[in-house]
C-alpha cells in the first residue's frame, strides 16, 4: 500500500464515483479497516452519505466488510479500484471475441455490478429496441449470454446468507450453473420488466478476462521472437493447458504432442502441420524459456512455464524503462548485471565496453533509481581504512518491479489529473457541445429538416469547433495512454502474484 | 688481415641472423656461411656474443641465435651499473611492462635514485612509461620500441590509453546489421523453423570477415575482439547466442518480447522528476510542461 497507489485510487474514485465516495475511499485506504462511526468522524461527512458511499463501493466490489461479532469494519480493495480503468479493455476483448451482443452484455453488467439474467437481457433488448444498426433480438442475446456463462466470463454472484440471531450477512460463493433461459418468458418480461422474478444474480468474472490478457501477451511475445506460426503453437499449448492445469499455475502439467497435433488440425497453417515438432523444439531452445520439454512419453511432452514467462516479460519491461529513462548504455549495464548475478564494478566496465567514467556514472544512476542494488563485501574481518572494500552489484528483480509499479501508479495518477484539468478548463465548451449533440440527435429522430439541424449546429462557432476537436483528441490520447499503462501494470502484477 | 677476415665473417653471421628475426639455429647458420670451418664459426659467434651483438636462446632443445637489441648495446656502453640493472629488469618484463615498485623491490635501489635513473633512460628514449588501462594511476615501464600488450593497452579498443567508445559503437551497430540481414530467415521459413534458425545464425568468424571486408577498422580485429562486441549486443538484448553441438558459438539477432510498454509511452515514465512530482508544490501534473508538450503533439 503505497503513497502513489493511494493517490491513484483517490483519483480514480473521484472520476468514476464522485467526490464523496472518494473521501470515504481515501479514508479507508489510509487507515486500513474501520467501522462506520470512525469514518463519519474522520471524514466529517453526514452518516447517511457515508453509508451511501459504502454501499456504492461494496456494490462494485471496491470495498468489503469484515465482521467480528457485532462489530463491522470496512476495508477498501485498491486492486479492484484499479480495475475500473480496465473496463474498456474488457469490452474490447468481448467485441473482438464474441461480437457486439457480448460487448453490450458485459457493458451493462459492469454498470449494474450484479444483475439477474432476465433483467439484464431485457434491459439491453429494450434499450436498443429502436437501434436498427445493431439489429438485436432477445434470442441472440440469450444465446450469447449462455455462451459467456459457459466460457466463464460471467459467473454467479455470491449469495448473502443471514445466520440466525445475527444481522450480519455472510457472503457465500456459489458454483455457477449455466442457466436455461426460456425465450418466451424473456419476451414476456420485455413487455413489462417490473415483475421479473429471476433472483439468480450474475457478475463479471474478471479473472477469466485476465487469463485472456495473459495468453495474448504470451502469444504475441512468441510471434515477435520467432514467427506467427510459433505464436499459433503457443496458443494451442495454452488451450491445452487449460484442460489439464489450474489457470494460474506456475507451470502447466505436461502436454503431450499428440494432443497438440490433434488440435493443430483445426488451424489452416500449413507450416504448423508439417513442422509441429520442430517448432516446439525451436520454441524450447529459442523461445526464451516459455516452454520446457517435460518428457518423451507419447511423442514428447511440453510444459508451459508461466512463471518463467512472467519473469522474462517483466525483465523486458524493465529493460525498456531503463533504456528510455537512462539510455541504452544504462540498459546494457542493467542487463549485464542481471546476467552475471553479482558483479564488481570493474567487470561491468570490461564487459559492457564503455568508457570507465560513463560506465560508473550510469551504474550509480541505476543505483540511485533503485533498479540495481549493491552489496558491500569485506575481504577480511578487520576493518582497516586503507583496504578497499569490494562492492558487488546485483538486480533484485522484485524490488525493481516494485519501483516500476510505483512509477506506473504515479504516471496513471498524473494522466488522470491532467485529464481532470483538461475537462474543467474546457468545461463550458464541452457542455455546450454535449447539449447541441443531444438536440441534434433528437431532431434527427423526429426527422426534421437538414436546414434547421444545421442552424443548431452553427451555434458552435468555428473557433469552438476547433478547440473541441483539439480537446477531444487530447482526451483520446490520454485514454489510450491509460490503457497502455494498465497493460504495463498487468504484466508487473502478473509477475508479483507468484509467491 | 686475420682481423679483417673475422670482421667479414661476423658481418655474414649478423646478416644471417638479422634476416631471421625469430632466431636461427646453429646448423642454419652454418649453411649461411658455407665456406667457413665450424671451429672458426663457433669462435666468431662466441666473439659476437661477448661483444653483445648476439643473444642465445634455447628453444625445443636446440640453441638458437638472435640479434641482440641494438639499444641494449648503447645503454651498456654509456651507463653505470645501476642503470644497467634497471634496464635489464625492464627488458625482461618485455611488452607486459613493469611497475615502478617492482623495479625498486628487485633492484634494491632507493626511490630518488630509481626515479633519476628512470628519467634518464626515458630521456634517452630507451624506455617509455605506459599507462595501464585497467588501473588509470598505474604506470608501467617497458622498452621504447615495444608495442604494449593487450592487457596493458586494452587491445583494439584503446588509442593512447583512451577508450574508443565511438569505434565500439560503430562496430556494435555493424555487427547488429549483419545479424539482422539474416534474422528474418527464421520467420515462416518454408523449410521449417530448424532450417530457418540455422540460416539466421552467424558465427563470430563470419561476423569478423564481414567487418574486415567493410574496412571500417584501422586495426586488425581478432575473432575474440568480435566476440566481445557480439557480447555487448547480447547485453543490449538485441542478440542471443547458442552453442552448437560441436562447441562453436553462434549468434542471432532477436526482438524484444514486448513492444515498448505503456510506461515509456507517457511523459511521466521518462520524466527525470517523477520522484519529485506531487499534487502540490513546484512540480505538479497540473502545470507540467512535459505533459502539455506531449498533449500538443
Ligand atoms: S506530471 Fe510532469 S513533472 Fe510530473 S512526473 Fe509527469 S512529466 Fe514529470
Amino acid at each position: 500500500m503505497s503513497h502513489q497507489l493511494g493517490r491513484l485510487v483517490a483519483q480514480i474514485l473521484q472520476r468514476y464515483c464522485g467526490e464523496i465516495v472518494e473521501k470515504v475511499g481515501n479514508d479507508l485506504f489510509m487507515y486500513g479497516s474501520k467501522p462506520i462511526a470512525m469514518i463519519v468522524k474522520s471524514t466529517g461527512l453526514p452518516r447517511t452519505q457515508v453509508i451511501e458511499s459504502l454501499r456504492t463501493l461494496m456494490k462494485f466490489d471496491l470495498a468489503m466488510f469484515e465482521a467480528t461479532g457485532p462489530h463491522v469494519d470496512y476495508r477498501l480493495l485498491p486492486e479492484n479500484v484499479l480495475l475500473l480503468i480496465r473496463y474498456p479493455r474488457y469490452l474490447l476483448q468481448m467485441k473482438s471475441k464474441y461480437g457486439t451482443e457480448a460487448e453490450l452484455i458485459i457493458e451493462e453488467l459492469l454498470q449494474q455490478a450484479t444483475c439477474s439474467a432476465t433483467l439484464l437481457l431485457v434491459t439491453i433488448a429494450n434499450k436498443y429496441k429502436d437501434d436498427k444498426d445493431k439489429n438485436l433480438t432477445i434470442v441472440t442475446l440469450k444465446d450469447t449470454f449462455i455462451s459467456l456463462a459457459t466460457a466463464a466470463y460471467i459467473q454467479q454472484a455470491p449469495v448473502a446468507e443471514i445466520k440466525e440471531g445475527s444481522e450480519i450477512p455472510n457472503l457465500v460463493q456459489v458454483a455457477t450453473i449455466v442457466p436455461d433461459l426460456d425465450t418466451r418468458a424473456l419476451m414476456q418480461a420485455m413487455a413489462n420488466p417490473v415483475d421479473i422474478k429471476d433472483n439468480i444474480y450474475w457478475k463479471v468474472n474478471y479473472d477469466r478476462f485476465h487469463q485472456d490478457f495473459r495468453d495474448d501477451i504470451m502469444i504475441k511475445a512468441m510471434t515477435r521472437r520467432i514467427d506467427d506460426t510459433a505464436g499459433e503453437v503457443m496458443r494451442l499449448l495454452l488451450q491445452q493447458m487449460y484442460l489439464s492445469s489450474a489457470a494460474w499455475a506456475e507451470e502447466s502439467n505436461a502436454i503431450p504432442v499428440t494432443d497438440l497435433r490433434e488440435s493443430s488440425r483445426l488451424t489452416d497453417k500449413i507450416l504448423l502441420h508439417h513442422h509441429l515438432e520442430h517448432y516446439l523444439k525451436v520454441m524450447e531452445e529459442n523461445g526464451a524459456g516459455f516452454i520446457r520439454r517435460a518428457g518423451d512419453a507419447g511423442g514428447g511432452q511440453y510444459c508451459v512455464q508461466a512463471k518463467v514467462a512472467a519473469k522474462l516479460l517483466v525483465e523486458d519491461v524493465l529493460d525498456h524503462v531503463v533504456t528510455e529513462r537512462l539510455g541504452s548504455k544504462a540498459a546494457r549495464i542493467f542487463r549485464l548485471i542481471r546476467a552475471k548475478k553479482y558483479v564488481e564494478e570493474e567487470d561491468i566496465q570490461k564487459n559492457a565496453m564503455l568508457p570507465n567514467k560513463e560506465c560508473k556514472q550510469l551504474t550509480y544512476k541505476l543505483l540511485e533509481e533503485h533498479f540495481i542494488s549493491v552489496q558491500p563485501m569485506r575481504k577480511s574481518q578487520q576493518v582497516s581504512g586503507t583496504q578497499k572494500g569490494i562492492y558487488l552489484y546485483h538486480v533484485k528483480l522484485f524490488e525493481a518491479v516494485h519501483v516500476c509499479r510505483e512509477m506506473c501508479y504515479a504516471s496513471l495518477h498524473n494522466l488522470s489529473r491532467a485529464r481532470r484539468q483538461l475537462v474543467s478548463e474546457h468545461g463550458r465548451a464541452l457542455d455546450k457541445q454535449r447539449r447541441v449533440r443531444t438536440i441534434v440527435h433528437g431532431m434527427r429522430m423526429r426527422s426534421e429538416t437538414e436546414e434547421s439541424i444545421n442552424d443548431v449546429l452553427e451555434t458552435l462557432t468555428p473557433p469552438e469547433v476547433n478547440l473541441l476537436a483539439q480537446v477531444e483528441k487530447q482526451l483520446k490520447q490520454l485514454s489510450t495512454a491509460e490503457l497502455e499503462l494498465d497493460r504495463n501494470l498487468f504484466i508487473l502484477n502478473w509477475y508479483l502474484h507468484y509467491p | 688481415m686475420s682481423e679483417n677476415k673475422t670482421d667479414d665473417v661476423s658481418e655474414q653471421i649478423l646478416n644471417a641472423v638479422k634476416k631471421n628475426s625469430k632466431g636461427i639455429s646453429a646448423t642454419d647458420m652454418a649453411a649461411e656461411v658455407p665456406d667457413l670451418p665450424s671451429a672458426e664459426l663457433v669462435g666468431a659467434i662466441n666473439k659476437l656474443l661477448q661483444q653483445g651483438y648476439l643473444d642465445i636462446y634455447k628453444q625445443d632443445g636446440a640453441l638458437i641465435y638472435k640479434i641482440k637489441n641494438q639499444l641494449s648495446k648503447q645503454v651498456v656502453k654509456g651507463a653505470d651499473n645501476e642503470e644497467k640493472v634497471v634496464y635489464n629488469l625492464i627488458e625482461e618484463a618485455a611488452n607486459k611492462g613493469i611497475w615502478i615498485r617492482e623495479i625498486r623491490n628487485q633492484s634494491n635501489l632507493t626511490n630518488p635514485q630509481l626515479t633519476k635513473i628512470l628519467k634518464n633512460l626515458e630521456s634517452k628514449k630507451l624506455i617509455k612509461a605506459v599507462k595501464c588501462v585497467n588501473a588509470s594511476k598505474k604506470k608501467v615501464y617497458m622498452l621504447y620500441n615495444l608495442e604494449p600488450d593487450r592487457s596493458i593497452s586494452g587491445g583494439a579498443w584503446y588509442q593512447d590509453q583512451d577508450f574508443e567508445s565511438e569505434f565500439v559503437d560503430i562496430l556494435n551497430r555493424q555487427c547488429l546489421r549483419f545479424l539482422h540481414q539474416r534474422a528474418d530467415k527464421i520467420k515462416n521459413n518454408p523449410r521449417g523453423p530448424i532450417v530457418g534458425r540455422t540460416q539466421s545464425y552467424a558465427t563470430a568468424i563470419e561476423v569478423q570477415k564481414y567487418i574486415t571486408d567493410l574496412g571500417i577498422s584501422k586495426v586488425k580485429l581478432e575473432v575474440e575482439d568480435v566476440v566481445t562486441i557480439l557480447n555487448t549486443l547480447i547485453y543490449d538484448g538485441k542478440a542471443e547466442s547458442t552453442v552448437y553441438p560441436d562447441g562453436s558459438r553462434v549468434y542471432r539477432a532477436i526482438e524484444s518480447l514486448i513492444p515498448p510498454p505503456g510506461l515509456v509511452q507517457v511523459p511521466c515514465g521518462i520524466c527525470p522528476l517523477i520522484h519529485k512530482c506531487s499534487s502540490t508544490g513546484l512540480i505538479t501534473p497540473q502545470d507540467c510542461k512535459y505533459m502539455n508538450e506531449w498533449l500538443e503533439q
